[in-house]
């Protein structure tokens, strides 16, 4: 339980905690659109995802955080890859044949795509994971609200929004204590969290989700109460306490942002073969 | 048979940035059929400390035992080893079940009452005896003692105990400890939110406990209670263990009690005006206001 990273602010002073969150949301944007498009060829493909990790390790020595810690984000991701690569291996009916198990005929095409989904997915687990965790929950919310700014034309009520988020955000740390402490509650009471039978195991759950969901009910009628107190109005404005300034930094990163989304779509619509241009080059 | 401490140290979230080391080498005795209280502000290491007493922790250094179980981490591995097995020679296998341990000590935490989940009464107190191995007529004969223990009465057992009042719900909560049985009975700012009369109630019942030959180690804030019951304090600072000590002798201490900022009980600082002023009281037998006024009683009849 200890070990979620994903979501977790980690405190520093690099370049990307200085940078500013809206910038890095947008920057998230456009890789994962980055990572989603497709570049020509199987080898390309590959060849571009590798290069997105490259520079996905490139921010993590920047922003002086450890492997492992993004890696660990990874952990709850096994179970959907397991899940994904059996539906799609036995969905999946075209291309050349791979083998066969036990009279089950798996393609190669399957394989392939079942690839590029985990390492999709992956990818943005760990950018996302990296956006995190460079930036108070706060700067995240002020960056979506801001984002979202233009829906405000149209009536949506942004800033709720926003507010929702940021509640969440917050409170993730303290139901993630909240539920470490009712696991080790239940321990004491002899509840095994790790091993077990099967329907011991569904029993433990059920001594860690009922409590929690308890609490978190009475918590957050607790918190209404006490934004209300304070004045909280949904439909009011609401003025900042730390105003953040756009200034021709902002600007330049952004229309760096901007030409990169736009070398990525160059790639995916001509799908040059630069696997050709770069043997071409020696 | 006793809890014995060695050298612990214990680091939350170790090799993060968020480390913090919440226990510096500590070590103590406690005997057995104790009745001991954990003093120390908030954030001096006291639930660290005994969280280590059932196994929910580990020490990050340092051993501990309890009772026969021998609790440390070697080379990153937990290491649970049972005394009696290495005596005897005859086991070959000198390791327990981290169970057994849990159900020696058991271990009320601070707010027990969000522990609950079941539908009834009957069925949260008997989830513990259940996991423990006992049979559903076993565990239902456990529930019903604990229940008569904790000074509620055998309709409860029906009802769910989400309609309880706060009050009750803790008393249930404490009762699912109770019904385990344990030798060691460890308890996490027990009284915390109870009104003066539940209060009293609940450290009865705890003394009741003790009088039964069992251990009862405590944390609390309220000195009222350690002048009271207890028999033996430790205070603790920053993770440091200070003193330990009997309540008699912190109270008079008190160059200690301005150091460690600890608020001597009311009663006990008139005892000691009455005496500086020359009435010829003994300290010892002063526990609470009632005791005081005999002991004044007695004096003015010598």
């Amino acid at each position: 339980m200890n070990n979620i990273a994903l979501g977790r602010y980690i405190p520093g002073d690099s370049f990307l905690h200085k940078m500013d969150s809206r910038i890095k949301i947008i920057g998230l944007i456009i890789f994962f659109v980055a990572v989603f498009l497709t570049y020509g060829s199987v080898a390309q493909n590959f060849i571009m995802y590798g290069i997105f990790f490259l520079t996905f390790l490139i921010f993590i020595k920047i922003a002086r955080l450890s492997f492992s810690s993004v890696l660990k984000s990874l952990k709850t991701l096994w179970v959907m890859m397991i899940f994904l690569l059996i539906i799609n291996t036995f969905a999946i009916k075209t291309g050349d044949l791979a083998f066969v198990i036990n009279g089950y005929e798996v393609y190669w095409d399957g394989i392939v795509r079942t690839c590029y989904i985990i390492i999709r997915l992956m990818l943005m687990i760990m950018l996302t994971t990296l956006l995190t965790s460079t930036s108070k929950p706060l700067d995240l919310t002020f960056g979506l609200e801001w984002l979202l700014g233009p829906l405000k034309l149209l009536k949506v009520p942004v800033h709720i929004f926003a507010m929702t988020i940021s509640l969440a955000l917050r409170f993730i740390p303290t139901l993630m204590e909240e539920a470490n402490k009712i696991m080790r509650a239940q321990s004491s009471r002899g509840v095994d969290f790790k091993e077990g039978k099967l329907k011991d195991k569904f029993k433990a759950i059920i001594s860690l989700i009922i409590p929690l969901f308890v609490s978190s009910f009475l918590r957050s009628g607790e918190l209404a109460d006490a934004m209300e107190t304070r004045g909280y109005d949904p439909n009011g404005k609401r003025t900042k306490y730390r105003r953040k300034y756009w200034k021709s930094k902002e600007t330049f990163q952004v229309i760096g942002c901007f030409v990169l989304l736009s070398v990525f779509i160059l790639l995916a619509v001509y799908q040059p073969d630069f696997i050709a241009l770069v043997q071409g080059l020696f | 048979m006793s809890i014995k401490l060695t050298d612990v140290s214990y680091t939350y979230s170790q090799k993060t940035p968020f480390a913090f080391e919440a226990l510096k080498h500590v070590s103590l005795n406690i005997k057995d059929h104790s009745f001991l209280a954990l003093i120390g502000e908030t954030g001096s290491g006291k639930s660290t400390l005994v969280q280590h007493l059932n196994g929910l922790l580990l020490p990050t250094s340092g051993e501990v035992q309890i009772n026969n179980y021998i609790l440390s981490i070697e080379n990153g591995k937990r290491k649970y080893i049972d005394i009696t097995k290495v005596q005897k020679k005859k086991y070959r296998k000198k390791q327990f079940d981290i169970r057994d341990l849990r159900k020696y000590a058991g271990l009320v935490f601070q707010f027990p009452e969000y522990q609950l989940f079941e539908e009834t009464v009957l069925k949260d107190i008997s989830f513990g005896p259940k996991n423990f191995g006992a049979t559903d007529e076993e565990a239902e004969k456990m529930a019903k003692e604990a229940i008569q223990l904790v000074g509620l009465d055998e309709t409860y057992l029906s009802r769910s105990p989400f309609e309880l009042s706060g009050g009750e719900k803790r008393r249930v909560a404490i009762a699912g400890i109770i019904a385990l049985n344990p030798s060691v009975l460890i308890l996490d700012e027990p009284t915390a939110g109870l009104d003066p009369q539940g209060e009293r109630e609940m450290m009865e019942l705890f003394k009741n406990i003790y009088d039964s030959g069992k251990s009862i180690i405590l944390v609390t804030h309220n000195m009222d209670i350690v002048l009271k019951y207890v028999e033996e304090v430790i205070v603790m600072k920053d993770g440091q263990l200070l003193a330990q000590t009997t309540p008699l002798k912190l109270f008079q201490d008190e160059k200690f009690l301005v150091n460690t900022a600890i608020e001597p009980p009311f009663v006990f600082k008139v005892a000691k005006e009455l005496m500086d002023n020359g009435l010829k009281i003994e300290l010892e037998s002063i526990k609470d206001i009632p005791s005081l006024v005999k002991e004044i009683k007695r004096v003015e009849h010598e």
